[in-house]
């Protein structure tokens, strides 16, 4: 019971009495394990460095130096910041872990003192960790590092890289490795090591490597932001020695860097781009769908660009921002209707291509939208990499006639080539006619927007729509950034607001992972404060309780962002699911509540953030008070500083 | 919200309301207690997707109001719902239940037009 007891204390509390442990007990003489054993009183105690069990067997490790240093001038985590540095990595985010303290203490004291900057991010979850790296990711478009502990770090790590994994994001990941057996000097070293520790999430990491010198850590490292950075862009991981990391450089002669070469995506083969210009230029009713199609803001333009060529139609998933919102092309409010009149399909990087054309009917059959004889088209980088154990490949499409294994963005100026080289005259004014048509029928979907808009506009709880304009009235003549997904406000920002710029929105989980919101947009707001921009998110209330020490870090990093609470006081979508099963079953849903609400008591998510530091309001229940409390805390983010807006709100 | 997939089209009211309620066979929209539909209404369940004013949610769940469907085919959607939405049986909500429901979503007045609401018309 004494050990069960001292299992739930091992970890954070060993950081207090511990964290050099590493060093110091392998420094002095640590070659003896008995010596570093207490005295039977000490038995039992909650102490994670009292060893788990007292033996009178006293083992000499030979392997560890007798005579080492007390005191060096080089070490391998300087060799290592400056590798991340040579990749253009400006953060490390990371909640502490003694397995990586050798690079902790590089970063802090070598990283964050000279030029250029590596900053160390602290964070109170290895979850928030890896999600700010994701949000990051989104607008800046290359790596943030973050660092897990080995075993339990990255554990709760998992879900987070599951979600970068789901949405095509790169991130560097580091974790901890205790290799050399003989050198763990306590119990908690022990269960804090693994012999393959990546082993745990490599099904969602798209490489890993455990580098057995400070040289091979560096092509490693190189190696996986390749990788990382490759289409379909992915989280890598690094199992990095713990003494690697913590001791002194042999000779010390840092190993050279290895150069990162210019990283150019696959772009579709030229037969294949000339055959689908031709299906498009032809086609009566072309339509394109785009899901995590624009990487960077030049797949926003390439897409304007071949949309405006054929005057095609766009749907735009809710995934990243690939063509403006407002631009008349944009008919995703129509769908379903473009896809069963379509007579080509193109499709870019869908995340869910049995989806994009499958409609069930209520008897539970499936059948294509698509009409008989049109053709369907996919690019897809991820047809270049994929595994086997999760299923978020998704169901496999049945009528699609051109799959191109390639990264749709790269392929873009090769078929925008193509289609203005093939687009007769002939052609021409009956494409622009089509423009016409949809830039008539983009009107008609706001407007029908709008009067949707209307219902429920006065109501408290405070209506999505409501919401949504209220901040908008505030934002839409600034330089703004919406850094959280739109799907559980009903994607009333796409329908209502104007968009027209990459980073303006940065789309979903992923992997549909709750606890994502909270912490990246922390790191998509870290990555929009160096270019000026207003941040702002909308979060339901069951994503922040995943991990509210997000709102701490806010503060502490002095991070701008406005976050509004939608506080549905509820795990909504469970209690609609729940409600659905208890319908089936005539039980009443009188208990759905039941393990789906945030209630009794209610949450006071404005005392919550200001405990931490963050400027709080709320909650508000009246849509009057709505735009006042806005502007108050526009004000506070503009000072560079983290403002909170309690928000009691409709359920979508 | 974890499984972000689950799109529900669901119309619900609370049953825990109901087991008193006199079952009536034949309730017509004209007898229905639109105080009483909107305390079914707003206490736990069908504002969850349908929002407190049958405004409607998003793809979670369609606009009921103002100017709902016909009573009969409100009933007829409980009873046999077409696409995602969930069964209501007569044991679940009586009939008396859905009227007031129905009352209820029929006294919801008309929504201002957006023309005169200067938040829907920003640039």
């Amino acid at each position: 019971m004494e050990d069960q007891a001292n299992l739930g204390l091992r970890r954070r509390n060993f950081l207090k009495g511990a964290a050099l442990s590493g060093v110091a007990a392998t420094a002095t003489a640590a070659s003896t394990l008995a010596q570093a054993q207490p005295g039977p009183s000490q038995q039992g105690t909650s102490d994670p460095n009292t060893p788990r069990r007292q033996g009178a067997v006293t083992l000499k490790d030979e392997s560890t130096p007798r005579n080492r240093e007390l005191t060096y001038s080089s070490c391998g985590g300087d060799y290592m910041v400056d590798v991340m540095r040579s990749l253009g990595i400006e953060y490390f985010a990371a909640t502490p872990g003694n397995t990586f303290m050798g690079l902790h203490e590089a970063i802090i004291n070598y990283g964050m003192t000279t030029a250029p900057n590596l900053r160390f991010l602290t964070t109170m979850h290895e979850e928030a960790s890896v999600a700010m790296a994701h949000g990051y990711a989104k607008i800046e478009g290359k790596p943030m590092a973050c660092g897990m502990h080995t075993a339990v770090g990255l554990q709760h790590a998992s879900m987070a890289i599951y979600n970068a994994w789901c949405d095509r994001v790169p991130v560097f990941m580091i974790t901890g490795a205790s290799i050399d057996a003989t050198r763990r000097n306590l119990w908690v070293d022990w269960d804090h090591a693994a012999q393959d520790g990546a082993a745990m999430v490599r099904d969602y990491t798209k490489w890993d490597d455990q580098p057995g010198s400070l040289r091979a850590f560096g092509d490693s490292a190189v190696r996986a932001y390749k990788f990382a950075m490759t289409p379909p862009y992915g989280p890598t991981l690094l199992a990095v020695d713990t003494l690697m990391q913590e001791d002194p450089i042999p000779g010390d002669k840092p190993p050279p860097i290895p150069r990162l070469p210019s990283l150019s995506a696959p772009a579709a083969e030229e037969g294949a781009v000339r055959d689908t210009a031709k299906m498009l230029v032809e086609a009566e009713n072309p339509v394109i769908f785009a899901d995590r199609c624009a990487r960077t803001p030049e797949g926003l333009r390439l897409l304007v660009e071949l949309a405006e060529a054929l005057q095609a139609p766009v749907i735009d998933s809710s995934n990243r921002l690939n063509f403006p919102w407002r631009h008349p092309l944009n008919q995703t409010a129509s769908q379903r209707g473009l896809i069963s009149r379509a007579d080509v399909l193109l499709e870019l990087e869908p995340g869910d291509p049995f989806a994009v054309s499958a409609e069930r009917s209520p008897d539970g059959e499936v059948r294509s939208l698509m009409q008989s004889g049109s053709k369907r088209i996919t690019i897809s980088s991820v047809d270049l990499y994929m595994k086997s154990n999760y299923q978020d490949f998704q169901r496999l499409p049945l009528d699609v006639d051109l799959a191109m294994a390639a990264d749709a963005q790269a392929t873009l100026p090769s078929l925008i080539e193509e289609v203005k080289r093939q687009l007769p005259d002939s052609r021409k004014a009956a494409i622009a006619a089509r423009g016409t048509r949809f830039a008539h029928t983009h009107q008609l979907a706001l407007q029908r927007a709008r009067d949707a808009a209307t219902y429920g506009w006065d109501d408290s709880p405070i209506s999505m729509p409501r919401l949504c304009q209220e901040l908008y009235a505030e934002i839409k003549d600034e330089d703004w950034s919406l850094v959280s997904g739109t799907l559980f406000q009903s994607h009333w920002p796409q329908q209502l607001w104007s968009a027209d710029k990459h980073y303006q929105y940065i789309g979903e989980q992923g992997g549909a992972g709750i606890g994502y919101t909270a912490p990246a947009t922390l790191g998509a707001a870290l990555a929009n404060q160096k270019h000026g921009r207003l941040s702002v998110c909308i979060n339901g209330d069951g994503d922040l309780m995943f991990g509210p020490g997000v709102l701490w870090t806010a503060a502490h990093e002095k991070i701008p962002l406005l976050y509004i609470i939608h506080n549905n006081r509820g795990y909504h979508m469970e209690i609609m699911q729940l409600q659905a099963i208890a319908d089936r079953r005539q039980r009443g849903i009188d208990r759905v509540h039941i393990g789906c609400e945030i209630a009794n008591p209610n949450i006071d998510y404005a005392m919550l953030a200001r405990s931490m530091g963050v400027y709080g309001q709320g909650p508000i229940d009246n849509p009057r008070d709505l735009g006042p409390a806005i502007r108050r805390a526009i004000e506070v983010v503009k000072k560079g500083e983290p403002a909170l807006i309690d928000v009691v709100s409709q359920g979508r | 919200m974890r499984r972000a997939s689950f799109v529900l089209a669901v119309s619900s009211v609370l049953a825990a309301a109901l087991p008193g309620l006199p079952v009536q066979a034949q309730v017509t929209a004209g007898q229905g207690d639109a105080g009483h539909g909107r305390k079914l209404f707003l206490a736990d369940g069908c504002y969850q997707c349908h929002g407190t004013s049958g405004e409607g949610g998003g793809v979670f769940g369609p606009k009921l109001a103002p100017a709902p469907l016909s009573y009969e085919a409100v009933l007829q959607q409980l009873r046999s719902p077409r696409a995602r939405m969930p069964v209501y049986t007569a044991k679940v909500l009586p009939d008396a239940g859905a009227a007031d429901i129905y009352a209820y979503l029929r006294s919801i007045p008309k929504a201002k037009p957006a023309s005169e609401i200067p938040l829907l018309n920003l640039k």
